[in-house]
This record gives C-alpha cells, structure tokens and sequence, in this order.
C-alpha cells in the first residue's frame, strides 16, 4: 500500500510518501513560509522524486488536528482536492499521535506531545508504550498547564512509570516550569524528533488504512479542540 | 479556440461557500451557493474563523454538486478558477488550497481571480453588447470601490471607501437599530415604512471632487442622532433607515455619475451585494438617464457571492493563457487587480 502523507497542523508543513516496509520520501519544512505556498510544490516534488503519479498512490494521510486553525485547513482542503478528483481514499491522524510516535517505544515511559495552544493552555494527551504499541492513556484537550502537570503526575504515579517524554513546540513557551516540576523524569526527544514528522503520521496512517478506518472526504473536518473566540463569547452571553 | 470552454469557479472569500461550471464565459451550467447567513446571524455579522470552519465543511459538496447540477464529470472541465483575492485570508485559504490541488490532480490549469473583478463580470453573464468605456460601481459587505473599464480586461480603481464598506455600514447601523441581518435587506425593508427627510444625515464626500467614499461617519451620525431622538422620546426607526439608506445611496449613485462623466462612459454598471439594493438601482437609473447612457445591474442571484462569476470572468484569461502555479497564494487586500 502506498500512501502519501500531506501536514500542515503547526508551523512545520511535511510531506512524506511510505509504504509498509520503507519510507520513500521524507520533506520537512519549517522556514517561515505560508504552507499554502509550500504545500502543494511539496507534494508535487515528492511524487516526481518517486517517479510516480496520484494515481499509484492508494492512501492519502492527513494531519486531523488539533493545530493552527488555518494550517488545519490548508492541508485539508488540498487533501479533499486530491481525494475528491482522483477517487482516493483519506486516512486522518491526531496531531498528537503523530508526535508521540517519534518516541522510542519504551515501557517506563509517558509520552507527551505539546502544542502551543496560546491563552496558557496547551493542546496534549498522554501515552504510554506496551508491547511496541501505542496508547492513549488521557484524552486529547486544550489544557491548562497546572492541571496537565497534576494530571501526569497521577498518571506516572498509577502506572509505574520512570520518565515522562515532552514533546512539540508547546513545551518551549513553558520549559522551565516543565524541568522544574518534572524534575528528573523529564526526557526530551533530540530537536529534530520535537516536530511533527509526516513520516510518522503516514506510518499510522497506513496502519489505520490497514483497519478500514477512513474519513469521508464530504464531511471531514478538522478537530480544533476549541470554539472559535466568537462562539465562546456568544456561550457566555457577551454578545 | 478548438472546442466550448468549460470552467470550474470556487469561491470562498467570504460567507458563502460556492462553486459554478460555465461555458464559453457566458453560460451558466450550474451555480452552486451555500450561504452561512443563518450560522452569522446570531453574532451579529460574519465572523471569519467561523466562516472558514463553515468552508472546509461544505466545500466538496458544493463542487459535487455544481458537477452533478451540470450533468458533468469532474474530467470534463477545461480549468479551475479561484477567487485569491480580496477577503478573509482564512476563508480564502480554503477555496485556494482546495482549488490548486483539485485542479492538480485533475492536471488542467488553474486560474486565480479578483472577487471584485467577479462582481463586475456578472454583469457579462446576463447582458449582451456592454458598451465601453465603462465605469463599475461594486459595493458590499466588503467593498466599495469605482472602478474604470476600457475593455474586457483593463480597468483601474478610481475610487474607493476609506473606511467601512456600504454594505458593513447597513449592517452595523440595522444591527444598532434592532433591524437584523444581514443589514441591507433589513435597512431596505424598514425604509419602505417610512420617509427620508424627516431626519438629516450628512452625505459625506459628496463635496469632494474625487471618487473615495467613506461611511464611517454617516454610521456613527445616525447612531447618534438616533440616541438623541430616543432620548426625546422621537424615535421612528423607519424615518431613521429611509434617511440612512437615502444618505448612503445619494452618495453613491452621485459619485458614480460624476466618474462617468469625466471618464466619458458609455455605460454604468453595479455589482456587489448593495446592487440588490432597489433604492441604489432607482438612483443609478436617474442618473444614467440623465447623463443619456446605459445602467446595468446583475440579476438578484448574481449580485451576492457567487462562483458563477468567477468562472465567467476566467475565460478571458484562459483564452489568453493566464495561469497560476502551484505556489499560488491567497490575499486579503485588493491591490494588484
Ligand atoms: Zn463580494
């Protein structure tokens, strides 16, 4: 199976082309440039460099979110684009998963991914590795930081663990409160693993290909984790 | 040309999610519109995150169905135009994105247009034989702008508001007003009821001899009249939104006759949402007619946001070979039209 992976979640746009046994093409781009120039070149470059066209392709991944509100878009709607005029099915895949997928897959560990959420608050969920698989063991949300740091705290605490892995530009903005209620648990990945990579979203993704598990290119949306600001205000009666 | 040229137009920059198959740049195949004026409605006006969430959730259905509506399938189509610019940059975004790589993947080329310059072709849609030169008076939720055309594809903006659009202007005074939205409908509506006249508001910039505009003022001018009439205990909302509509319309409609005349038109047109506007088009008509030449307006289907336009007014471009390539990027802003 063959499957190009297309992300624009956060300020780093990927595309990557895989299948089960190697990944093809790798590109990864995080030089301030708006992703709805870069993205679609990207994808083109890697198709030509694999010597091939969207219609060898069998899978399109897409980053799911959470992210940038309009970086989400932009990879989707090129996605619906592509899947719309070929026919080709879309596999969606959580930011976060994404991320805590560049982590060694080690037992005694937490993964948590970071996405700068602004507003004190960070999009995050927290893993934990058995048998070489991945499981989400607290739900995706916008989180406070204080409530995130007790959270993971319970968690290390129930199940056993030694190290709590950070990942994702959220932990930048609010490093010295990590290292200091972390203490020695805290691990972070080497710099180029604390971004999103295609590569890992397209190995999921090829894994949730494998289970049938596709998004419906009419309907599919982006997962915000949050309101727009204005429909926060209208909940709270301010407008 | 070897064959009918069939376009595939997306427009996303606003609230109104719409896609459009037209030939030759004439007709029209399918005219496809999803408008978000219900979801907007109950904050009052557009707001554009919301608007772009409303985009990416409605975009493949509504270019499936100007497909489907056009009996035709997605290989059928000769090129892929998209509005780039001017607009809400995430909305936009949407359209743009979603545009390149439809087209991409269908391998045909991709054209980008100018909203603005979209409005004023629907014009073409519907009339035949248009005379030029020209001048374009486009006013919505979004512009206002006077543009001078010397054919098809050159024309230049003599003019346009320093503040707040025409059409943003109804909204904020009928949102105060307690008329609803969208505003110039509403604004429309009420007026009927009452007389202009009874209360005054300026027409500002009408003693200016360029073509700028600005509504800012008059918006603020009524909000406070209306403050003080209630205060009295004097306040009829009707009079209020004759005179307000009156007071925007005269200025207008003015302006656009005095561009026409020192341009030397041969015809006017309308475009734009405030196009729809019955007061605008009885004005316009009184000054075309006093200048001895022709007014054109768009049908009321296509004076709002349509993508109908957009694939019309990209056939010029087609047939002169104009395209976008993949790295094409949205923008907010007019310039460069
Ligand atoms: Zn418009």
């Amino acid at each position: 199976m063959l499957l190009l992976a297309i992300d624009s979640a956060t300020p780093v746009a990927g595309v990557a082309i895989l299948n089960e046994e190697k990944v093809l093409y790798e590109e990864f781009c995080n030089y301030r440039k708006t992703h709805s120039e870069t993205l679609l070149p990207m994808i083109d470059r890697a198709l030509k460099v694999c010597a091939c066209s969207l219609h060898d392709i069998d899978v399109i991944g897409i980053t799911a979110g959470p992210g940038s509100f309009t970086g989400l878009r932009i990879g989707m709607a090129a996605v619906k684009g592509l899947s719309l005029a070929t026919g080709k099915p879309i596999v969606a895949v959580s930011t976060l998963d994404m991320l805590a997928a560049n982590v060694l897959p080690c037992e005694d560990i937490l993964a948590v991914p970071l996405l700068d959420a602004r507003k004190n608050e960070v999009y995050s969920a927290v893993y934990t590795f058995r048998y070489g698989t991945m499981q989400k063991v607290v739900e995706e949300k916008a989180w406070g930081i204080e409530e995130l740091a007790l959270k993971i705290r319970e968690k290390k605490e129930s199940l056993f663990k030694k190290y709590v892995v950070i990942l994702g530009d959220g932990y930048y903005p609010y490093a010295a409160y990590w290292q200091e209620v972390l203490e020695e648990s805290l691990l972070l990945p080497p710099e180029h693993l604390m971004y999103p990579r295609s590569a890992a979203m397209g190995k999921i993704a090829l894994a949730k290909a494998e289970r049938g598990d596709f998004a419906d290119v009419f309907t599919l949306t982006p997962v915000y984790l949050r309101l727009s600001e204005a429909e926060y205000r209208l909940g709270r009666g301010e407008l | 040309m070897p064959k009918e040229i069939r376009i595939l137009g997306i427009e996303t920059s606003c609230d109104e999610t719409a896609a459009s198959i037209v030939k030759n740049g004439k007709e029209i195949m399918s005219n496809v519109v999803n408008s978000q004026i219900r979801v907007h409605q109950q904050f009052g006006g557009v707001v554009p995150e919301v608007a772009s969430r409303k985009h990416i959730q409605n975009i493949v259905m509504v270019v499936h169905t100007a497909f489907a509506e056009a009996g035709m399938s997605y290989d059928d189509i000769d090129a892929v135009a998209v509005t780039n610019r001017p607009g809400l940059i995430g909305a936009l975004l949407v359209g743009v994105s979603f545009a390149k790589s439809f087209a991409y993947a269908l391998n045909k080329p991709l054209i980008a247009v100018n909203h603005l310059y979209g409005h004023i072709y629907a014009n073409f849609l519907e009339h035949d034989n248009i005379e030029f030169p020209l001048v374009c008076l486009v006013v919505s939720g979004g512009h206002t702008s006077l543009l001078f055309m010397q054919d098809i594809e050159n024309y230049e903006v003599i003019g346009e508001t320093l503040d707040d659009a025409a059409g943003e202007a109804f909204d904020k005074v009928a949102r105060f007003l307690g008329l609803g939205y969208p505003g110039g409908p509403a604004v429309e509506r009420a007026a009927e009821k009452g007389v202009k006249g009874r209360y005054q508001l300026p027409r500002v910039f009408l003693d200016r001899d360029d073509f700028d505009f600005s509504f800012s003022g008059l918006k603020t001018a009524a909000m406070n009249l209306w403050t003080k009439m209630e205060r009295r205990g004097e306040a009829n909302v009707y009079d209020m939104a004759a005179e307000f509509q009156a007071a925007l319309v005269e200025v207008l409609a003015v302006k656009t006759a005095r561009a026409a005349e020192k341009y030397k038109a041969r015809s006017i047109l309308l475009a734009g949402g405030v196009a729809a506007n019955s007061e605008l088009r009885r004005a316009a008509q009184i000054e075309a007619d006093r200048l001895g030449i022709k007014l054109y307006y768009p049908s009321l289907k296509l004076c709002t946001d349509n993508a109908a336009m957009i694939a019309g007014s990209a056939y010029h471009k087609f047939i002169n070979g104009q395209f976008a390539s993949l790295d094409l990027n949205a923008y907010a802003t007019m310039s460069m039209l």
